[in-house]
């Protein structure tokens, strides 16, 4: 007989206070229908507000034109949406298309250029030669540096440990060298798990994301358990380890995880178990020396997850029957040959388990699409993906797609981990060149189903650059090394640069990859700065941007409008916001008047409602 | 007398909850079924809320300040006094009307004492700071399954006290000086959000346009003409389109000499409070409720508080904060008494929990720990007295000086909270996206927590 029991309470006494407020443990019913309701209520908020701002160019046709299935995601949406009886929206437009790509891929607008020679492209094949260009193109490294630092919440200072601003450098560099070597996941994911070494030495600066398990006001059992959670989370999707680490799934998460409901504490020990021989020193250097505050990672010869603890933030450990010392145990069984290294031999079970590879692309498909196919993220439950294996009644399974996580994932592992290849898969569906406008009747039931596409808001680093892009008055962030950088998508963390620019990125609510994830709200603040910050007021003077100044010479008020719009919404505007626009010019009597009102337009095009969005 | 659950609860009064009776699958889902089906019998539309009792809030204040001691006080140094070999001289303890108090580390609040109820018998349910410093802003537990979708106890003030037939110029919840982890409006609309400011006296940043008024109502106006009509109202009938609400919100504090007025203020009154951040912020909050623009509920935080190492240390620990929470407090107390302010707003200043207590720990700090006190002070409670009490050395409820006899919980702050402000804590709304119910305090409906209406008596 099954009981529920509201014992929450007793478990979070002694949850660790690194991980407490993310603790998603819970014996109530239905929370994740709870949780998939957020951001699914934001899309529709979203739309809502796109709709209206593009209510004008009502020319949708009816009956689009036959959507080509390019690959097995196409195949997959189209099938369940005619399986729904619901019909897609067109294609995007070349003009659609174009700033959004260059968004999704490399975070910033496209110049004016790119998208009249976009435009003027009658290749057929010129959608997939520029998601090629941008895939390879430099842009598109600082935006997955970023994505990756996100993920591997890269950050100096956080609640459990600072890894001080040269950790973050050497963090940041193994990315970015990472990245620009088209370094494949599996390795990022080998590397960061398996490194040893000096925090701070760029060699192996992948080891801070070992100096992230961390863990304060606890014995050496907590910080490995803190290790596998946060690398369960960011690899696999398995936030559940942080509950499992605490007591057995079973009458916790029997609600809401098949998998969590089946795993034991013991279980998860022993995954834990495998991070039993690291070590985190600080290093011996002296107040000056440039080591000061560093870490140093590293594995002890031997040493087993010992169940003798009486303190800290997690429950006692105490043995299992007579076993006292545990020794590591993969989650599908596999244990570490004789003399092996553990932390290498957890790299390679993680890498080869299914798991590793669904939680990429559902974390890539969220990104280009906006929902997951699991969503949230790191909730996703092993035994409730594999179609051909379902789960038993009244479970069903858990992805809006189950097969096509499931195909994505292969394909992910069959070209090798392959970032720019699977990016490339993704935004070459014609799934993801939907259209935003939508003809038919909208329903919110649709929205797992992708029938069109989702807008955003641009994150905190995508609008300042926009507007840098569009100015062309670029900026210079101190991020406390020798040379600032210029492109917030830069930025080696989210805590940076502090001041007026750190404000506006924040009030875009960047997150600070610790306590507070990036969010795509809205707020009075963002409205306040867009319309008064000197961040944009000192960008769109025409003494200050080399882009106005150009405009400003432009012969024609048409093709100054034009080339407006371009610079900051990467389109041209339509019939009616041309003839206001070139009124406003026509009125300006003089040169200079002429110039303030080319800059009263470039305020307005900021604080237009798609200049916030891509959609 | 068994409840419509089938279980007698007064053999579990003072009991933790994880130590109550738990209720069976079938009964469960008996009752599932049960308001399930009930919810498709209701007629005509289904309710928004439900008020699952009669109750009868206190209301007494229009709104509330509420201070985060963030990082935890201790309780045994501060609001409930306990002298030992290790108590700092400088305390200079003194009893005033029976209430011991550490005149020397407090002196403006003691002055204020007559305003004061201390309470003692307040106990946290979490040592871990983050989880603890959530569950006291929104009243549950953040691990339990709504927690992710809910509100700050602040938004659900502003859903209950936002005018419906106007927008207030400034939020009606606004936060001063956010640590950053602070929860926000949960599954409330974005109106309730928390408004951030860290006020430094030189007013609202961004509420004036650099370029001069004038260039931002022509820039305005080109605005509007780009968009024509479909900035102010949007053509869906789904509501008013979010960014145009922002936007309209962001306007009103635009130019407005009365929001001018609030978020400027001369050194001599910042040196008055403390020369301090949270000295600002509590001129921030006096000038707010004076001004009336619509904000009802202030939350100030104050941290570190987390003292594990030399609290006593004269210019560091919990002197240095002691005397900023005084100067702050004590001011901004004597301010609104002045201005008949204080009969109508409540205050109330707690952390997330308390510490050690006896000696203090080898690094000469005090480490986390359950029991812990909380202040109040306004809404016409009475003052200048304890409620509850502590053993010896403070580290049980000896008294808990209220009917419910047992340790007052955050979720009986959250309750007291809304009932001084005339908010009916058994409130339960069905608009949450789960449909589930949210209750404004968990298990009210089983009459488990409940306001310290004691604090009037």
């Amino acid at each position: 007989m099954g009981t529920l029991r509201p014992a929450a309470a007793v478990v979070c006494l002694f949850v660790g206070f690194v991980h407490a407020a993310d603790c998603p443990f819970t014996t109530g019913s239905g929370e994740s229908a709870l949780r998939q309701a957020r951001p699914r209520l934001q899309i529709a908020q979203r739309l809502s507000t796109l709709e209206a701002a593009f209510a004008r160019r009502a020319v949708m046709p009816a009956a689009a034109p036959a959507i080509p299935r390019r690959n097995v995601i196409d195949v997959e949406i189209f099938n369940t949406l005619a399986a729904h009886n619901v019909t897609p929206a067109a294609l995007s437009t070349d003009q659609e298309f174009v700033r959004r790509i260059y968004l999704d891929l490399t975070g910033r607008i496209p110049s004016p250029d790119d998208v009249r020679n976009f435009l003027a492209n009658g290749s057929p094949g010129r959608r997939d030669d520029l998601i090629d260009r941008l895939i390879y193109s430099p842009e598109f490294e600082d935006r997955w540096i970023m994505w990756l630092g996100d993920l591997l919440q890269n950050a100096s200072a956080a609640t459990n440990v600072n890894r001080r601003v040269g950790g973050r450098d050497a963090f940041y560099n193994w990315i970015k060298g990472s990245v620009v070597a088209n370094k494949s996941l599996k390795e990022i994911a080998h590397e960061a798990i398996a490194a040893t070494g000096n925090s701070f030495d760029v060699r192996t600066g992948a080891a801070n994301f070992a100096v992230s398990a961390t863990t304060p006001m606890g014995p050496v059992q907590d910080m490995y358990d803190t290790m596998l959670v946060r690398t369960a989370t960011a690899f696999m999707g398995l936030a559940y380890y942080d509950c499992l680490l605490c007591h057995g799934g079973r009458g916790h998460l029997d609600q809401i995880s098949l998998w969590g409901s089946r795993t034991t504490r013991g279980e998860a020990q022993q995954m834990a178990a495998f991070f039993s021989r690291m070590r985190i020193r600080r290093d011996a250097a002296a107040q000056g020396e440039p080591l000061y505050n560093s870490y140093n990672v590293t594995n002890a010869p031997s040493g087993t997850y010992d169940l003798n603890t009486n303190y800290g933030n997690r429950p006692n450990r105490t043995p299992l029957g007579n076993v006292s010392n545990l020794t590591p145990q993969y989650r599908l069984g596999g244990t570490p040959a004789a003399g092996a290294n553990w932390r290498e031999a957890f790299a390679a079970e993680m890498t080869a388990d299914p798991m590793f590879a669904r939680n990429i692309v559902n974390r890539l498909w969220k990104h280009f699409f906006g929902l997951a196919l699991v969503d949230p993220v790191d909730t996703l439950d092993p035994a409730r993906l594999d179609p051909s294996n379902p789960p038993p009644e009244p479970w069903t399974l858990q992805a809006t797609h189950p097969e096509l996580l499931e195909q994505l994932a292969r394909e992910l592992t069959r070209g090798g981990f392959n970032l720019r290849e699977i990016v490339r898969t993704i935004t070459a569906s014609s799934a993801y060149q939907l259209s935003s406008r939508y003809s038919g009747e909208w329903k919110y039931s649709s929205v797992p189903l992708f029938a069109r596409h989702y807008p955003r808001r641009l994150e905190a680093e995508e609008v300042a650059d926009a507007i840098s892009k569009a100015t062309g008055v670029m900026g210079n962030y101190n991020i406390g090394w020798a040379n600032p950088v210029s492109w917030a998508m830069q930025l080696p963390e989210t805590g940076v640069p502090r001041g007026a620019v750190g404000n506006f990125l924040d009030s875009f609510f960047r997150g600070n990859r610790d306590t507070r994830p990036r969010s795509q709200s809205g707020s009075i603040l963002q409205q306040l700065n867009l319309m008064n910050d000197t961040f944009v007021l000192n960008r769109i003077r025409v003494s200050a941007s080399p882009t106005l100044q150009a405009v400003s010479r432009l012969a024609g008020d048409g093709a100054a409008v034009d080339e407006m719009f371009l610079l900051f919404l990467s389109r041209y505007p339509d019939d009616y916001e041309r003839g206001q626009a070139m009124e406003y010019l026509r009125k300006a009597a003089s040169p200079a008047a002429r110039n303030a009102a080319i800059e009263d337009l470039a305020w307005a095009c900021v604080n237009k409602v798609d200049f916030l969005f891509s959609y | 007398m068994q409840d419509r659950y089938g279980i007698d609860w007064n053999g579990y009064a003072g009991a933790p909850f994880w130590r109550k009776p738990s209720i069976n699958r079938r009964v469960f889902f008996r009752h599932l079924g049960a308001a399930l089906g009930g919810y498709f019998l209701m007629p005509g539309r289904p309710m928004e809320r439900v008020a699952c009792a009669a109750v009868s809030p206190k209301a007494t204040a229009k709104n509330c300040i509420f201070i985060l001691l963030a990082g935890a006080p201790s309780h045994v140094d501060t609001f409930d006094l306990k002298e030992g070999p290790w108590t700092p001289a400088s305390f200079e303890p003194e009893t005033y009307g029976g209430v011991r108090f550490p005149r020397g580390l407090l002196p403006t609040l003691a002055g204020q004492m007559e305003s004061l109820a201390l309470v003692r018998s307040v106990r946290s349910w979490a040592a871990v700071h983050s989880l603890a410093q959530t569950w006291v802003q929104i009243g549950r537990n953040p691990a339990s399954a709504m927690a992710r979708i809910s509100p700050h106890v602040g938004s659900v003030a502003s859903l209950e006290l936002r005018p419906h037939d106007a927008d207030p110029v400034l939020p009606v919840f606004v936060s001063l000086n956010p640590s950053g982890g602070n929860p926000e409006n949960g599954y409330l609309p974005p109106e309730h959000a928390p408004f951030y400011v860290s006020p430094a006296g030189t007013g609202l940043a961004n509420t004036s346009h650099r370029d001069g008024a004038t260039r931002l109502s022509t820039r305005y106006n080109l605005l509007l003409e780009l968009d024509g009509d479909l900035r102010g109202s949007a053509p869906l009938g789904a509501g008013p389109a979010e960014m145009a609400s922002w936007n309209a919100a962001a306007r009103r504090l635009m130019y407005n000499p009365d929001v001018d007025r609030v978020f400027t203020f001369p050194v001599e009154e910042r040196t008055r409070y403390g020369g301090t951040a949270f000295g600002n912020a509590c001129i921030t909050a006096r000038n707010l409720l004076r001004a009336r623009l619509g904000t009802r509920f202030i939350q100030i935080t104050l941290g570190s508080w987390d003292h594990h190492v030399n609290i006593y240390a004269p210019n560091g620990g919990v002197n240095a904060l002691g005397r900023q929470l005084d100067l702050g407090l004590g001011t901004l107390l004597a301010d609104l008494k002045a201005d008949g302010l204080l009969d109508e707003t409540l205050i109330v200043a707690m952390g997330e929990f308390g510490r050690t207590v006896g000696n203090l720990n080898g690094q000469n700090g005090r480490d986390h720990f359950l029991q812990m006190s909380a202040l109040f002070a306004g809404a016409r409670i009475r003052g200048g007295r304890a409620l509850g009490s502590t053993d010896d050395n403070g580290a049980m409820t000896a008294e808990s000086g209220w009917h419910r006899d047992r340790d007052i919980r955050p979720e009986d702050i959250e309750a007291t909270i809304y009932s001084a402000l005339g908010i009916d804590w058994t409130t339960v709304r069905h608009d949450d996206p789960l449909g589930r119910g949210f209750e404004y305090v968990t298990f009210a409906d089983r009459d488990l927590f409940g306001p310290v209406h004691e604090l009037w008596g």
